[in-house]
């Protein structure tokens, strides 16, 4: 369960954040993108965020996750393609001289606050 | 009104953890994480370095486990200092209880700092602890698809050492299977076969260690 610490981390860093821009608007939508190799799995992310989110600056917003893929790159004939599973040959040459790579995002990309009243 | 913020969700970890590596390199002292199963055999793999390594090198432990000091009073038993952290329940070391460890070493006293995280080959992938070296230990018994299954683990280490390899007639295990798909991973990473309990593989890893001091 180290979504656990990761929350922690998101609200720390969405505090700061909203520090940093001078805004105290309540927060509605948070963009994050957790790779599907990150090792975080999004629906514990989930149940960590209902847990810890109470009485934070991201009470009550939706978190939206992004998935991003991890990709093969082929050593021998440069093809580089986004995978749903670890691949052992190149999708296109067959070679075996293939390395996975990204997949390992771990971040917090935007922040969407309540829109100002009228 | 949007925020647009682009930053690491453990950037807080990442900072520390370069503030700790900074102090490591400032007192010459190698870092390096070892991570692996529970009974991967991380620590016995630890005691059978030592006493390759002998005067080589002046090593020292930083033990995390979730609770219990055993780790620690067998590396105090070889003469070795160490620190113990106890993460009450946490899966993983951070880099925060690292510097707090740190500050418990005589650093100039140190060449070689091992720290063995918590046994887990999912948490312990995230966080950076600021070591120079991560080593991923699997043992034979454990299974040669394990880097598939957990590859972030994997991806991006230095080395992988397969423990236990004395059993390996006794399993199904495929070390070539295991090297493969781990290379696939960490193109770079070294692969050692070790058996530490009769001393064989280990003074491979130690001389690389040494290289890498």
């Amino acid at each position: 369960m180290h979504e656990l610490s990761i929350v922690e981390a998101l609200i720390e860093q969405v505090d700061r954040e909203l520090h940093r821009a001078g805004q105290t608007g309540r927060v509605v939508e948070l963009n994050l993108a957790v790779g599907r190799l990150s090792g975080v799995h999004s629906g514990s992310l989930r149940f960590a965020f209902e847990l810890l989110s109470p009485g934070s600056v991201v009470e009550g917003a939706q978190m939206n996750i992004a998935e991003p893929k991890a990709a093969c790159r082929c050593r021998d004939c440069g093809h580089t393609e986004p995978i749903d599973e670890l691949v052992a040959q190149c999708p296109k040459c067959g070679s075996d001289h293939v390395v996975i790579e990204g997949g390992r995002e771990l971040t917090l990309d935007s922040i969407e606050l309540e829109p100002d009243g009228p | 009104m949007k925020i647009v913020a682009a930053k690491k969700l453990l950037k807080a970890n990442d900072q520390l953890a370069a503030e700790n590596r900074g102090r490591l390199s400032a007192a010459g002292v190698l870092c390096v994480n070892i991570v692996g199963s529970p009974g991967a055999g991380k620590t016995t793999l630890l005691e059978g370095l030592f006493s390759v390594l002998g005067g080589q090198a002046r090593p020292a432990v930083i033990e995390g486990d979730i609770a219990g000091a055993i780790d620690a009073e067998r590396m105090e038993r070889l003469g070795v200092p160490v620190v113990q952290i106890n993460t009450d329940g946490a899966c993983h070391l951070d880099a925060s209880m690292v510097a707090a460890a740190l500050a418990d070493l005589d650093l100039q006293g140190i060449d070689l700092l091992f720290i063995e995280n918590v046994g887990n080959l999912v948490c312990t992938a995230g966080f950076d602890l600021g070591e120079q070296v991560r080593i991923v230990v699997l043992s034979t018994v454990e299974g040669d698809d394990k880097a598939v299954k957990y590859p972030a683990i994997f991806q991006g280490s230095d080395a992988m050492i397969i423990t236990k390899c004395d059993l390996l007639g006794h399993t199904n295990f495929d070390p070539a299977r295991i090297t493969a798909d781990y290379l696939r991973l960490a193109p770079e990473g070294r692969v050692f076969q070790v058996s530490a309990l009769v001393g064989e593989g280990t003074p491979a890893v130690a001389e690389w260690l040494l290289g890498a001091h």
